[in-house]
């Protein structure tokens, strides 16, 4: 069980993150470029001290400001994998991986056959004797990940653990980390600006921004209801952010959505981009949503285009490329927009 | 790489700042007495200035490693109030004409001088012994090896030291098993660089040590005094430090002299 809460002053960054693991957990710290996780991992490692806040891991605590606890990284029991992996260049594969238990005191020949297990067990046994410029970008990050794993610790934290590969291999070597973070037992944390990785990896996400947790949940909550700019980007629908009286949504800027939902309060209103119709001129009917706006970008993929729509709700649509020839649209030309009530979901901010 | 054909008045002064550079270098050659070079180097004032030059210049450079190289890491890693002045001090034996660094050795660490005195009165000497000598070309060398050695430690990813320490490495097993050996080609050029400035040495040395055959005459006391007397000794032994020094400059000019 990890509980920490880190606050760290770094430069422009405040960062304040509370975070909870439970043991055998596997939780994925999300967010952009900037947001903080990379300080917030160093602070858990030891490697940055904390301004106010505890960590407390197992039922030891590792920090606590207020009461001048502050163990140092080397006594902490936490295995770290960095971004590009900082393998030591100097030493081959297994001397690597025997580097922490031979810091820790065991004696050399048994850290270098204790080492060999762990390459062996990740299938870098042939391996042994390279020095790390000569392994392959996932071969580095399994040897990167056995020298975390070699000193056993109980927590394991994985900095943006794909981030140093090209394309090509990603996939492959997700699959592998996957399969390797399941044969480890305690709690997992890894850090990444990649959704996919996020979502790959991990049970549950913690969305961080600008130094705050904004969200957390699994990966289905935090899709089902985004709750913040970055997160519905991610996942490529439209939120927007208002004041609601019995599921009349008035927007910050005078605009209203009109839901079925009947709620109140301040709230999230979400809409699927397929879920919102163009028309060429005002349409007639049913939709309790209809304004009028101007196609600000168009964007082809594929099978379907992403209209962004400039008006007084500003939102994205997603239709077929024939349906933008049926509407005879160009960037920059006048269309008109509608949403259903039943299609929007709101829910509270 | 563009090439420039150079207006003919720069490729007469290049010429000439050419020459400059190699003519004294076509002189010594040429006044080489080749035949008799062998026995010239055999004769025990130039074995004994040989050895001595060898024993002192060494044993600076294992000084300056000892001192300077934790003395880079604290310029490199602790900003405390002064560095940068504390650091020019360090430095000043680099630009500051070496008979001055033998003129306050002596009144430091002679027999009068400040600290000699009580030196003096535990019974350790240092000038005109060879430990002066070597104290002689500590101080004029070490300067190279600490700039050098720092620009090591500032240059290095030091993200590798948090890996370390992660893994259960304390701050000295992190020195040792991985600053050390990734800042290693700084504190061989370092090292290399000192070492060459310690054989050099004569400014500091005949002020502070003098010039006594077998404690403190080392390779260029020797030249200067066989340049009087017999001339074909002091080419002998220049060339020697010529080819010591040519050699250096070819090892080193690829892999760690950059920046030079």
């Amino acid at each position: 069980m990890l509980t920490a809460r880190i606050g760290v002053k770094l430069g422009a960054l405040d960062l304040d993150v509370a975070i909870e693991a439970a043991a055998g957990e596997i939780v994925a710290m999300l967010g952009p470029n900037g947001a903080g996780k990379s300080t917030f991992l160093r602070a858990v490692a030891g490697l940055v001290p904390l301004h106010r806040g505890r960590v407390e891991l197992d039922k030891i605590v590792l920090e606590d400001v207020a009461l001048r606890v502050h163990l140092p990284p080397e006594r902490r029991p936490i295995g770290v994998v960095f971004q590009d992996y900082l393998l030591f260049p100097h030493l081959s594969a297994l001397e690597n991986v025997a580097f922490g238990l031979r810091a820790r005191g065991t004696p050399a020949r048994e850290a270098r056959a204790r080492a060999k297990d762990w390459l062996d067990r990740l299938g870098l046994g042939e391996h042994a004797g390279a020095r790390p410029r000569a392994l392959s970008g996932g071969q580095a990050q399994r040897v990167a990940l056995a020298r975390a794993l070699a000193i056993g610790p109980r927590l394991l934290l994985l900095d943006e653990p794909l981030a140093a590969l090209d394309a090509s291999a990603r996939s492959e070597v997700r699959r592998d980390l996957k399969r390797h973070l399941a044969s480890f037992a305690g709690i997992r944390i890894v850090i990444t600006h990649d959704p996919l990785e996020a979502v790959a990896l991990a049970d549950r996400l913690v969305i961080v921004e600008r130094g705050r947790v904004v969200q957390t949940g699994s990966p289905a909550e935090v899709t089902r209801q985004p709750r913040s700019r970055y997160v519905a980007d991610l996942v490529g629908v439209n939120l927007l952010r208002g004041a609601a009286t019995a599921g009349h949504v008035v927007l910050p800027r005078g605009a209203s959505l009109q839901s079925a939902e009947a709620i109140d309060g301040d709230v999230f209103a979400m809409i699927h981009p397929r879920a919102v119709a163009l028309h060429r001129v005002r349409p007639e009917g049913s939709p309790r949503n209809v304004w009028r706006g101007r196609a600000s970008t168009l964007d082809f993929q594929g099978d379907r285009v992403r209209v962004g729509v400039e008006a007084e709700v500003p939102i994205v649509a997603e239709v077929t490329p024939a349906a933008i020839s049926d509407l005879d649209l160009a960037e920059g030309g006048e269309v008109w927009v509608s949403v259903k009530a039943t299609e929007i979901s709101v829910y509270p901010a | 790489m563009t090439s420039e054909r150079p207006p003919v008045l720069f490729a007469v002064v290049a010429a000439i700042g050419i020459a400059f550079f190699v003519l004294p270098l076509a002189g010594l050659i040429s006044r080489t007495p080749w035949e008799t070079a062998l026995g010239e180097l055999t004769t025990p004032e130039a074995l004994t200035a040989l050895q001595l030059s060898l024993v002192v210049s060494l044993a600076a450079t294992a000084l300056a490693l000892g001192l300077g190289v934790p003395l880079a890491w604290v310029y490199a890693r602790v900003p405390f109030p002064g560095r940068n002045v504390v650091r020019a001090l360090t430095t000043l034996p680099m630009i500051l004409p070496p008979v001055v660094g033998g003129v306050a050795l002596l009144f430091a660490f002679g027999r009068r001088g400040l600290f000699g005195q009580p030196l003096d009165a535990i019974g350790i000497r240092l000038p005109f012994t060879t430990a002066g000598a070597v104290l002689a070309a500590t101080f004029v060398a070490m300067p190279f090896l600490v700039l050098t050695v720092e620009a090591g430690l500032r240059s290095m990813d030091r993200r590798y030291e948090d890996a370390a320490r992660t893994l259960g490495a304390g701050r000295w097993l992190v020195f040792r098993r991985v600053t050390l050996p990734l800042i290693a080609p700084s504190v061989f050029a370092g090292a290399v660089l000192c070492w060459a400035r310690a054989l050099g040495e004569f400014g500091a040395t005949i002020t502070f040590a003098g010039n006594l055959p077998g404690t403190t005459q080392t390779l260029p006391l020797a030249v200067y005094i066989a340049l009087e007397t017999r001339p074909e000794v002091a080419i002998t032994l220049s060339l020697i430090l010529l080819a010591v020094s040519l050699a250096i400059l070819v090892t080193m000019r690829d892999r760690y002299l950059r920046a030079f």
